[in-house]
C-alpha cells in the first residue's frame, strides 16, 4: 500500500522535501546569494536596479538609538508597515493604517501607543523575528492597498501571490487568501487558503485549506476558483526577472497587487515551500523536469521564458 | 552529484569490510563479540574503624593465571590511600591513612573470567627448605611418618596424607610413639601446618591458601585450604575433613603461601563481606584482556588500551553517530518533526543517567515551566540575549530544585538531572514558544512529541549493550555508519509523511 502511494506521488510528479533540498535548493541556490533574498532591504535595492516595482521604502532603523527617529523620517505619513528586514513567514509585521492623538491604529483596528511601537521595533532589532536569530533591522514601507479583485475571497489582510521560478522559468503559482483563522495574514501555516493559478490564463483553479481541498472561502463563503488575476503577464515577467536579479535557480517570488501601483515585488524566498503543489493539485517535479528538457533558446530572455511557461504549463 | 557520493559510500564500506576481515581472520577477533562467557563477580566490602595512628588494611586480591582472568576491577578507598602490590604470587591491595572517627568504607569489585581447560601450563613448583619453626626432631618425625608411603603415586600420596587429618592412618599404621608425637605437634601448630609439614616431608610441593569456594555466597570469613602439586596440577585438601578435591577451579585463592589474606594494622574492621555472584558477560572482555597484551598494531591502537573510565565514555560516544543516523532516517525518510538535529541525541545521552521515564518527565516539566515563563517574558519585551539568559537561569534553577528534591526523596534520577543538556533545553523552550506562536499549539506539541519519540528511539539504540560492545571492538564500523549517512543524504525520494501530506495531489492522477 505504501509502495503504491509512492508510485502514485511519483507519477503525479510531486516534489518532496528531500528532493527539493538536495536536487534544487542545494544545486541551484549558491549559499552566498542567500543574503540577497533574506534581507528585504537588499532585495528592494536590487529590484529597483532591475526596474521591478516594490512597496515604497520610507525608512530603515538599524540601531537602537534611531528608534524614536522614525517618526521624523515618516514626516506625517500615517499609513505604513513595520517589518523585520529578515523576517520569515510574516512574523513581526505590524500594519498601521492611521495615526491619532492617542497613538497608531493598526490594520485590525487596534490602538497601539508610540511607546509600544518603539518596543516592537527594538524587538525586531534584537532579532526575535529574524531567520537566524541574529540582530536585524526594521523597515517602514508603504502600506499596501490591495486590489479589490480578491475582496470577495479574503478576510481582512492582503492576499499575496507566490510564483515558483526555476532557472528563470515561472513554474507554478498560487494566491494566498487570508482567513479569520489566519488572523488576516496570508500564511498557509496559520490557516490562510492557497488557491492555485493557471499559468496560461492567470485564473484561479482549485484551493487548499490546511491540506484539504476546498471550493469556497471559509469566512466569506464565495467560490475561490475562476477568478482572473489582473496584471498576470507582468507578474510572470517580474518572477522571471528575479532569476537574473538574484542568480538563484530555484526561488519563490511573492507579489502583491496594489490598488494604485499594480503588482509589487514583496519578497523573495530561497526555500519556497511545497504546499503550492496542493493548491494546484499538481506536482512540481514533473514541470521542473520539463524545464530541464526545454531547448536552450527558451532561457535567452525573461519574455521567452514567460512565453514558454504559459504554453507549456496550461 | 549522485555519483561521487555513491563512490565515497562504497569506499567507506570497503574500508570497513577490509578492517573487519583483517581483525577477524588475522588477529582472531570474535565474530560475535557479544557471545556470553561465564564469569564471577567478587565484591569485598568492609569498614575500617580507627585506632591510634594511621590505619593500614592489607587485602589479598584475586591474581591472574592462565585459567583465571581478572577482567575489570573497581576499587573505592574514600579518603584512604590505595596501592596495589605483588608479594610473590599474591596481589595485595593496601589501604592506608588516617581514618575519621565514624570509620571509612572500603569497597573492591572485580569480574573474574574462569577459563576451564586453560589451566596450568604452570611450571611445577619446587620445594623449598623447611620453615625455621620446626625443630629437627619434628622434621625427622614427619619424614618418618611420610616415609611409610614411599612408592605411592603423588595423587594417592596426597589423599593418604589428607586422610591423616581425620586421624585415619593407612597401613602400615605408625608406631604409637610417633603418633602421639604427631598429635602433640598438630595440636600445637594446627591441622593446616601439620599437614603441610607432612606433605613437604613426603617430597610434595604444597602451600597454604586462603580464599573462597566458587559458589554464589556471602562470606564474612575466608576459607583456608592446602594445595599440593601432584605433578600435573594442584590438588586441594580441605584440612577440616581431610577431603581432597582435584578441581582447582572450584576455589578462588586470594592469598597463597601462608600469607594472611587480610591484615589490619592500627585499625579495626567491622562487617567485612566477601560476596561472590555468577555473571554472564560477553566475550569481548576476554578479548579486551588479550588485546591489551598484544603487540600487534591494531591491538596497540585498540580502544581497550584506554584506561577503563575513558573506555566507558567511548562506548557511548561511538554510538552517537548511529543516533544521529537514526534521527536523519526518521526526519528524512519518515518525516518526524524534531527540534533540531542534536537535541534528541543529547536527550538520549542524558536519559542514560536519569532513566527514560524520569528523563522524559523532567524534560516535559521543564519545557512547560519554561514555556509559561517565556509567555510572561514576552510582555516584558526583553532583548534576545538577556531573554535567553533568563530562560537559561530558569532551567538551571529547575535543575537545582529537582536535584534537591531528589536528595530529600532519595531519587537518584532527579539528582542526575544536571546531565540534561541545559543549553539545548533553553533553545528548545525558545523554539517551542516561537513555533506555538507562529504555527499554533498543535504544531508545537507535534514537534515536541516527535522530538521525544526520536530521543526514545536514540536512547534505545545507544544503551543497547551488544551494539555498544560491537562498536567498541570494531570502531571501524564508524566508517560504515558514515557511508550510510552519506547514502541517506542522497535520498531524494518522498518522506513517509509526504504520502499523507500530498495525498490530494497523488489521488487526482
Amino acid at each position: 500500500m505504501i509502495l503504491e502511494s509512492f508510485r502514485r506521488l511519483k507519477q503525479a510528479g510531486v516534489l518532496g522535501m528531500n528532493g527539493r533540498n538536495a536536487d534544487y535548493i542545494m544545486r541551484c541556490n549558491p549559499r552566498s546569494f542567500f543574503p540577497l533574498v533574506d534581507d528585504k532591504v537588499l532585495t528592494k535595492k536590487l529590484a529597483e536596479s532591475f526596474q521591478i516595482p516594490t512597496p515604497v521604502l520610507y525608512c530603515v532603523v538599524d540601531r537602537y538609538g534611531d528608534v524614536s527617529g522614525f517618526q521624523e523620517a515618516l514626516r506625517g505619513i500615517c499609513q505604513f508597515a513595520v517589518k523585520p528586514a529578515r523576517g520569515s513567514g510574516g512574523s513581526g509585521i505590524v500594519l498601521i493604517r492611521d495615526c491619532t492623538e492617542k497613538g497608531y491604529v493598526t490594520q485590525s483596528g487596534e490602538l497601539i501607543s508610540p511607546q509600544n511601537l518603539f518596543y516592537h521595533i527594538t524587538d525586531i532589532l534584537s532579532g526575535i523575528y529574524s531567520l537566524s536569530g541574529l540582530e536585524d533591522r526594521a523597515i517602514m514601507e508603504a502600506l499596501i492597498h490591495p486590489d479589490p479583485v480578491f475582496d470577495a475571497v479574503s478576510y481582512q489582510g492582503v492576499p499575496d501571490i507566490r510564483i515558483v521560478v526555476y532557472r528563470g522559468v515561472p513554474v507554478m503559482s498560487m494566491v494566498r487568501l487570508p482567513t479569520k483563522a489566519s488572523d488576516g495574514k496570508a500564511n498557509l501555516h496559520r490557516g490562510a487558503i492557497g488557491a492555485g493559478i493557471g499559468m496560461n490564463q492567470g485564473t484561479t483553479i482549485t484551493a487548499v485549506h490546511r491540506s484539504r481541498v476546498v471550493g469556497n472561502h471559509p469566512d466569506t463563503g464565495n467560490p475561490v476558483s475562476g477568478i482572473q488575476v489582473p496584471y498576470w503577464e507582468k507578474m510572470l515577467w517580474i518572477a522571471a526577472r528575479s532569476f537574473e536579479m538574484t542568480g538563484l535557480g530555484y526561488i519563490g517570488v511573492d507579489l502583491v497587487i496594489d490598488r494604485d501601483r499594480g503588482p509589487l515585488l514583496l519578497e523573495l524566498n530561497a526555500r519556497p515551500g511545497l504546499a503550492i503543489q496542493l493548491a494546484n493539485r499538481k506536482g512540481l517535479k514533473e514541470r521542473l523536469d520539463r524545464i530541464d528538457q526545454a531547448p536552450a533558446e527558451v532561457f535567452a530572455t525573461a519574455e521567452a521564458r514567460v512565453q514558454w511557461a504559459r504554453e507549456a504549463f496550461m | 552529484m549522485k555519483r561521487p557520493a555513491l563512490w565515497l559510500a562504497l569506499f567507506l564500506f570497503l574500508l570497513t569490510a577490509a578492517l573487519l576481515f583483517y581483525r577477524i581472520v588475522w588477529l582472531g577477533y570474535p565474530v560475535f563479540p557479544t557471545a556470553p562467557g561465564k564469569t564471577w563477580q567478587l565484591t569485598i566490602n568492609t569498614r575500617v574503624m580507627p585506632e591510634t595512628g594511621e590505619a593500614r588494611v592489607l587485602l589479598g586480591l584475586p591474581a591472574e593465571n592462565p585459567g583465571r582472568m581478572v577482567v575489570e576491577e573497581t576499587i573505592s578507598s574514600g579518603a584512604l590511600n590505595l596501592s596495589l602490590t605483588r608479594e610473590g604470587p599474591n596481589r595485595i591491595g593496601i589501604w592506608s591513612g588516617p581514618v575519621e572517627p565514624e570509620g571509612q568504607e572500603i569497597a573492591y569489585r572485580t569480574t573474574i573470567l574462569i577459563r576451564p581447560r586453560r589451566a596450568p601450563p604452570e611450571r611445577p613448583p619446587g620445594i623449598g627448605p623447611y620453615p625455621d619453626r620446626f625443630t629437627r626432631e619434628e622434621i625427622a618425625l614427619a619424614e618418618r611418618l611420610a616415609g611409610r608411603w614411599k612408592g605411592l603415586p603423588p595423587s594417592d600420596l596426597i589423599r593418604a596424607i589428607a586422610a591423616t587429618a581425620g586421624g585415619e592412618w593407612k597401613n602400615p599404621p605408625p608406631e604409637m610413639k610417633d603418633l602421639a608425637g604427631w598429635r602433640a605437634l598438630a595440636r600445637r601448630d594446627g591441622r593446616e601446618k601439620s599437614l603441610l609439614l607432612l606433605l613437604w616431608a613426603a617430597n610434595l610441593p604444597a602451600r597454604l591458601v586462603e580464599g573462597l569456594p566458587l559458589s554464589e555466597s556471602i562470606q564474612n570469613q575466608l576459607l583456608t585450604w592446602i594445595e599440593s602439586w601432584n605433578g600435573r596440577s594442584w590438588e586441594i585438601i580441605l584440612p577440616e575433613k581431610g577431603k581432597v578435591i582435584s578441581d582447582s577451579e572450584a576455589f578462588l585463592p586470594l592469598s597463597v603461601g601462608g600469607v594472611p589474606a587480610l591484615r589490619v594494622y592500627a585499625g579495626e574492621l567491622t562487617e567485612i563481606r566477601w560476596t561472590l555472584s555468577r555473571q554472564v558477560v560477553s566475550r569481548w572482555s576476554l578479548h579486551g584482556e588479550r588485546i591489551r597484551r598484544s603487540g600487534r598494531f591494531l591491538d596497540q591502537w585498540s580502544l581497550f588500551q584506554l584506561p577503563p573510565e575513558f573506555q566507558r565514555t567511548f562506548r557511548i560516544l561511538l554510538l552517537v553517530p548511529i543516533g544521529t543516523l537514526i534521527i536523519g532516517f526518521l526526519r528524512n525518510m519518515i518525516g518526524f518533526p524534531t527540534f533540531g538535529v542534536f537535541m534528541p541525541v543529547l536527550m538520549a545521552l542524558a536519559f542514560r543517567s536519569t532513566g527514560l521515564a524520569y528523563g522524559l518527565g523532567i524534560f516535559a516539566g521543564i519545557l512547560l515551566a519554561g514555556y509559561a515563563v517565556r509567555r510572561g517574558l514576552d510582555k516584558l519585551r526583553l532583548l534576545l540575549v538577556p531573554r535567553m539568559s533568563v530562560i537559561l537561569t530558569l532551567v538551571i534553577a529547575c535543575f537545582t530544585f529537582l536535584a534537591l528534591a531528589g536528595n530529600k526523596l532519595g531519587l537518584r534520577e532527579f539528582m542526575a538531572v544536571g546531565l540534561l543538556p541545559f543549553v539545548i533545553l533553553t533553545m528548545v523552550i525558545e523554539r517551542f514558544f516561537v513555533l506555538v506562536e507562529e504555527a499554533g499549539i498543535r504544531e508545537g506539541l507535534r514537534t515536541a512529541a516527535g522530538s521525544g519519540a526520536v530521543s526514545i528511539i536514540a536512547y534505545g539504540i545507544i544503551s543497547w549493550d551488544p551494539l555498544q560492545l560491537t562498536f567498541f571492538v570494531y570502531p571501524e564500523l564508524l566508517a560504515a555508519v558514515a557511508a550510510v549517512q552519506i547514502l541517506l543524504g542522497r535520498y531524494t525520494g518522498y518522506r513517509l509523511s509526504e504520502l499523507f501530506r500530498f495525498r490530494a495531489v497523488g489521488g487526482s492522477s
